[in-house]
């Protein structure tokens, strides 16, 4: 019988996952191609780029060596033109033809700016890419002024870079608050205040009309304030999914491709992880794009064992996401938003200290949890939320407990078991192997 | 695989395990930088510790973007300091709540069995820690459903 062709279109953290958890299973008994504009990189891992804590080769996942050693015949350089589903084979920006037995759409996102006049001006900057961060990275000196404009999680990801670099920051947001789609009201002020208590000028509820050069320098105009000047402008103004080139090939797309719990689109050899993917969600058992690294990971692990013949299902994705500022740790989880919840809220007037947990009967289905880095990695509350969110453990005994003392909730976590019910869980059927450990047969 | 085993019914809160388990990790005794920490029950009347139960998914490890948790010669999920950046996916990652961030050395770190000699089993005078050959478990279930009655602390300060 001839070998497998596995054709992964995205060299990032799903792709990544998935060629990982192909050759975890099947030992280099496939064939391998990934097709990747970019060389193999962590993103998350930029903001450190950017703040000189690490150099550039701490940013690359998988060099050629590495390529090779696990069988991957990589197209680098290239993008997916088209897929041709009925015929099986993807079509390069080049013109090749590469056929597949089955293909995994891993394209990511790239980020998307507003459509003002200015926005692909000199000095203005998104931070997405490896080159993008050089280029930031680049135009920074001690004293630089740095317009951002969005604060979503992607910009708070590099504000302690910023910091550290000497960066004179103001932050431009067009929604009411900064975070909008990470945190409620209450905790944006909170981060809000902090920041700006340490020199940071952040402007919520301001719509950016135009970006201007003026001898030198950028003028960011506002429809609702005054315009501000700066050396360097980044847009940190969303991401949207790589989806384009599948127009007309039969693949379901909605927010995302849409993907069963084995990450499979409707054309059963044709497979979706990552920013690309709407797949179980964990809290709601509806479908959703959660475009955050955790679910690249895993969405890429379930993707490649399904492709290497073992068969997985997905428990379904979490959305989470922790930050610190300035030694302000913000993180939320699920439904943190959810209008319809029940919500237990602590709010502290004597320090940023702020939790809120949000139930839906007895389950606890969201939880946004904000403090001082040091409190907060005084308990294990981080990982606990996660923990009783994703296993939706019932807590109605419990709840009036921690409305009460929203503190407690490693009590509660203890008490009901939860541990009990994760250990025996694994998402491949068995106990993780190291990437560094994957090897193929010579 | 030798784990750490923890009877809570023997604890007697003396903390010990925490600040041995700082010592060992950070040259400094202070609990709030150890990673096994001590629950109090019932008004103080009983205690237990809890740790990484070195589980088999190993979330913090695949979460890494940058492969800096491994598994070391003990069996224990281990942070390399030097490939570490800090970007606290694996604390997010893990459903324990067993990975910290520690905000002077910008690294995570969690429970890496001290190099298959725990620290806080060898001080726990009262053997309530044990490193011995087993399967992980969730050793305070049992135990602290018993003893954190949420209906009778409703409320209480």
């Amino acid at each position: 019988m001839a070998a497998k062709r596995h054709v992964i279109v995205g060299g990032g953290t799903a792709g990544w996952n998935a060629i990982t958890a192909i050759r975890e299973i099947d030992k280099g008994a496939s064939e391998i191609t990934l097709v990747a504009d970019e060389a193999p990189y962590a993103r998350m891992v930029l903001p450190y780029y950017l703040g000189r804590q690490i150099g550039e080769s701490h940013v690359t996942t998988a060099g050629p060596q590495r390529l090779a050693a696990l069988k991957v015949a990589a197209r680098l350089g290239r993008r997916a033109a088209r897929a041709d589903a009925a015929g099986s084979k993807l079509v390069l920006d080049n013109g090749d033809e590469v056929p597949y037995d089955d293909l995994l759409i891993a394209t990511g996102s790239s980020p998307v700016r507003p459509p003002v006049p200015g926005a692909e001006g000199a000095n203005v900057h998104s931070f997405w890419t490896l080159p993008q961060a050089r280029a930031v990275s680049g135009g920074i000196k001690p004293g630089s002024r740095v317009a951002m404009i969005g604060a979503g999680f992607i910009a708070f990801t590099i504000l302690n870079a910023l910091v550290s670099r000497g960066a004179r920051l103001t932050v431009l947001e067009i929604a009411p608050r900064i975070l909008p789609r990470m945190v409620d009201d209450a905790a944006a002020q909170i981060v809000q205040g902090w920041l700006e208590a340490r020199g940071v000028v952040v402007r919520p509820g301001v719509q950016v009309t135009a970006i201007e050069d003026k001898g030198g320098a950028k003028v960011v105009k506002l429809k609702d304030g005054p315009p501000v000047e700066a050396d360097l402008v980044i847009m940190a103004t969303g991401i949207r999914p790589n989806l384009g080139w599948l127009e007309g090939s039969g693949v379901e797309v909605k927010a995302g491709v849409v993907v069963d719990a084995r990450m499979r689109s409707n054309v059963p050899n044709i497979y979706a992880a990552g920013d690309v993917a709407e797949g179980p969600d964990r809290v709601t058992g509806a479908k959703a794009v959660h475009a955050i690294e955790p679910t690249a990971v895993q969405h890429g692990r379930v993707a490649g064992a399904n492709m290497a013949g073992r068969e997985v299902a997905y428990p379904g994705s979490l959305l989470m996401n922790i930050v610190d500022v300035l030694d302000l740790e913000i993180a939320s989880f699920g439904a943190w938003d959810d209008a319809g919840a029940e919500a237990a809220v602590d709010l502290r007037a004597d320090r940023p200290a702020y939790r809120k947990l949000l139930f839906r009967g007895g389950r606890l289905v969201g939880a946004i949890l904000l403090g001082r880095t040091r409190e907060i990695w005084a308990t294990n509350d981080v990982g606990m939320l996660k923990g009783l969110v994703y296993t939706g453990k019932d807590l109605s005994a419990w709840k009036a407990r921690l409305r009460a003392r929203p503190q407690d909730i490693r009590l509660a976590y203890l008490a009901t078991g939860t541990a009990r019910e994760l250990l025996p869980q694994t998402l491949l059927g068995g106990p993780s192997v190291p990437e560094r450990d994957v090897t193929v047969n010579a | 695989m030798r784990v750490l085993k923890i009877i809570p019914e023997r604890c007697t809160g003396c903390m010990r395990c925490e600040l041995a388990c700082s010592y060992e990790q950070t040259g400094t005794f202070q609990p709030s930088k150890a990673v096994i920490r001590v629950s109090s029950f019932e008004g103080h009347t009983s205690y237990a510790p809890y740790t990484c139960p070195q589980c088999a998914e190993a979330w913090c490890l695949t979460a890494c973007p940058v492969e800096a948790i491994g598994i070391s010669p003990a069996g224990a999920k281990e942070v390399a300091d030097d490939i570490c950046v800090g970007c606290k996916l694996c604390t997010i990652a893990c459903p324990y709540g067993t990975v910290f961030y520690d905000p002077d050395s910008h690294k995570a770190f969690k429970c890496d069995l001290c190099g298959g000699k725990p620290a806080c089993a060898t001080v726990c005078p009262t053997q309530a820690i044990l490193y011995v050959e087993a399967g992980t478990e969730d050793w305070l279930a049992s135990f602290a459903a018993e003893r954190a009655l949420p209906a009778a602390l409703a409320g209480a300060r």
